[in-house]
């Protein structure tokens, strides 16, 4: 009996174009305008080394310790600087034509000289402040106690930082990924139409076909859990295609972990048709509103989930963090984030336990719901 | 007794939908439940079949009482909806197939059932057809096939015929004849008179929850005072000639309103003799004359003072 219920839902389900175009190709084409509209967006935020000169005067050559720093800067795959060693007039034309942001002059104090203010221009002047605090202070010290001398130079060369970077979930810092994931999970999410089609067909309060399955000499849960396990399966290997696509089409990071980002997608999908299955027995009106109640429901927990505007998420965390813990569409997208940018697993681990209660409270839900067997209209 | 139904009541808050309802069907009958919309007809069906709660009464199939989960009795019923309730992606074998498989799991038998079923309602031509593309006739056809496929005991059929052409309705009509003839009791819900008086052995009429009349179609007619109704296609008749018409013997009533006289004969009376004797004698020129033996919605009108298509 279930492989013969099993196999028409499943012809149901792949036959229903409108739902496989929502569920499936929907999710993709919002995926290639978001890669389409965030395709400019990490190359104009990365950093690109500003444009300064240096006047090579006597002070300059004299002034070693500035010579070291400034090349330092000036070097390397993270530099701040693309520096010109040149004279003072050169350095005012190359300033007057805009090809440098400013010029430094050794001295003391060294000066540093710009046409106008703004962000490379206070980088210039930070890094000018940041040597002549470690050069005062380290001259002071030395002034002090000659005999500190080696032992601050070993310590200035040798930087040590006072906060611990804890190694990442293998993913490159990029911040457009939070859309790619929110955009999964509402994926996940929009089973929950096919949840809600289940129910539909086994209710004979709500249709016809689910009066015909009620007078059949078959469990109704039966009937559902056939039919359940078929939009399972269609779902989940939508969203396994989704998360193909968005790996080796777009090229979405997400964090090497597969075997745990098949497990989310399997979780969100869940969540997703149990979600759906609940809002069909629960709300007491048409197919249509159950359907409008769905996609609102799932495009508010997608837009706080960041789909729309990254920065909702972390205001929500930041000021109504409960409000995070109970869209489900949000855990889905924070446990992939999870897994992309952290190594630990405490946030993942979280996030996949409240989607584990939403399963078993939507799915305890439905059960209570639709286990009656008559019903008191039609 | 395939069907006993005893005192069953269901209300819907104020409204009594069934109000004591109490009938019987036997094996091997055409059983019609007839009755105007609104009558109780369905809600009569869905108690029965245990998808409706009730307030009260008693409901047995086969001499076993109708539960929801009474799946030995349900595995013998088959059951067409009013409204068509098919998969939109199923073809019409699948379709079939699909509800049959509820009933019939071997698969070999179930294949069997199929094609006889698909044979039975006459849609050989359309099997890999989805139901958007079948005419509102097949949709109905397809309707029976997928409630009967499986070759149930019983078979309860309400308002099959609902929106379909007369076509298409008499081939249903026959196919439920047919469907008797091979065995199987039913039980036939209609508002259309003409098709429970043509197909059904026995009919209880219901009107607001109540059984008002049961019996076969002549018990029913033969309930009323009226006989023949003889309707005389005229341009004009006095008043006193109706009274005079009226007093005739034999004769219970006599109208006239829009050129058409109305006379009617008093019951195991035909009238139709003194009718056309009476306008020779005076001179009344007729065109169309023609006469009707009383029919169930005129049982109905007796008893309830109303039409029964109203």
């Amino acid at each position: 009996m279930f492989a013969h219920i099993f196999t028409a839902r499943l012809k149901c389900l792949l036959r229903d174009r409108g739902l496989v175009f929502w569920t499936l190709l929907f999710p993709i084409l919002l995926a290639l305008f978001f890669k389409m509209g965030f395709s400019n967006l990490n190359t104009a935020d990365s950093f690109r080394p500003i444009p300064v000169a240096v006047v090579n005067d006597a002070q300059y050559r004299r002034n070693a310790p500035f010579r070291q720093a400034l090349q330092s800067a000036s070097e390397g795959k993270g530099r701040l600087f693309t520096l010109t060693v040149t004279t003072k007039g050169n350095a005012d034309e190359l300033l007057k034509e805009n090809k440098i942001y400013g010029y430094l002059t050794a001295g003391s104090p060294v000066e540093v000289t710009v046409r106008s203010a703004g962000y490379e221009q206070s980088i210039l002047k930070s890094f000018a402040d940041s040597y002549l605090q470690t050069y005062s202070a380290a001259s002071y010290l030395i002034g002090k106690n000659p005999a500190a001398a080696a032992g601050l130079a070993e310590s200035l060369q040798s930087r040590r930082d006072f906060t611990e970077s804890l190694p990442s979930g293998g993913g490159a810092s990029d911040n457009t990924t939070l859309y790619f994931y929110s955009l999964v999970a509402m994926a996940c999410l929009y089973g929950s139409f096919w949840g809600m089609k289940e129910v539909v067909d086994i209710q004979a309060d709500l249709s016809q076909r689910a009066a015909r399955v009620n007078v059949a000499p078959v469990h109704k849960m039966k009937v559902f859990f056939s039919g359940v396990t078929a939009v399972f399966l269609v779902n989940f290997a939508e969203i396994l295609v989704l998360l193909v696509f968005l790996r080796f089409a777009l090229g979405i990071g997400f964090g090497g972990k597969t075997g745990l980002v098949v497990l989310t997608a399997l979780v969100g999908t869940v969540t997703g048709i149990f979600f759906g299955s609940f809002v069909g027995a629960a709300v007491k009106a048409g197919e249509g509103a159950k359907v409008g109640i769905l996609i609102g429901l799932s495009m508010l927990g997608s837009a706080l989930a960041g789909m729309m505007y990254e920065g909702i998420k972390y205001v929500i965390q930041q000021h109504a963090p409960l409000l995070g813990y109970l869209n489900p569409v949000n855990l889905v997208a924070d446990a992939f984030y999870c897994l992309y940018s952290f190594s630990g697993y405490g946030r993942y681990a979280l996030d996949l336990t409240i989607l584990a209660g939403f399963i078993l409270f939507f799915g305890a839900g439905t059960y209570l719901i639709i286990r009656r067997q008559s019903y008191a209209s039609l | 007794m395939v069907i006993q139904v005893k005192n069953l009541v269901k209300r819907y808050g104020d409204l009594v939908a069934l109000d004591h309802l109490s009938f019987d069907v036997a094996e091997g009958e055409i059983f019609g439940l007839l009755g105007p919309n609104g009558s109780g007809k369905t809600t009569a069906i869905n108690c029965i079949l245990s998808l409706l709660s009730y307030d009260k009464g008693s409901v047995e199939i086969f001499g076993k009482p109708m539960r929801p989960d009474a799946y030995d009795i349900k595995r013998d019923i088959g059951v067409v909806m009013q409204n068509v309730a098919v998969f939109d992606e199923l073809t019409v074998c699948e379709n079939i197939d699909y509800f049959c498989g509820l009933y019939v799991p071997e698969k070999a038998r179930r294949k069997k059932l199929v094609e006889e079923a698909i044979s039975f309602v006459g849609l050989e031509n359309f099997r890999s057809f989805y139901p958007k593309k079948l005419s509102g006739g097949l949709l109905r056809r397809l309707n029976i096939a997928c409630g009967t496929a499986h070759r149930p005991k019983l078979i309860i059929l309400d308002e099959p015929t609902v929106a379909v052409d007369p076509q298409s309705r008499n081939n249903i009509l026959e196919g439920i004849q047919n469907l008797n003839r091979e065995g199987a009791t039913v039980v036939y819900t209609s508002h259309y008179m003409e098709e429970v008086e043509q197909i059904c052995s026995r009919i209880v009429i219901l009107d607001k929850g109540r059984v008002i009349a049961d019996g076969t179609k002549e018990e029913l007619k033969d309930m009323i005072s009226l006989g023949e109704k003889i309707t005389v296609e005229t341009s004009l008749v006095t008043p006193e000639q109706i009274a005079a018409l009226r007093v005739l013997p034999g004769i219970a009533s006599a109208e006239f309103n829009d050129k058409t006289l109305v006379v009617k004969s008093e019951k195991g009376k035909s009238g139709l003799e003194e009718v056309l004797d009476f306008l020779r004698k005076q001179n009344i020129a007729f065109g169309r004359i023609y006469s009707e033996l009383p029919t169930l919605n005129d049982v109905f009108l007796e008893i309830t003072g109303k039409e029964l298509r109203d």
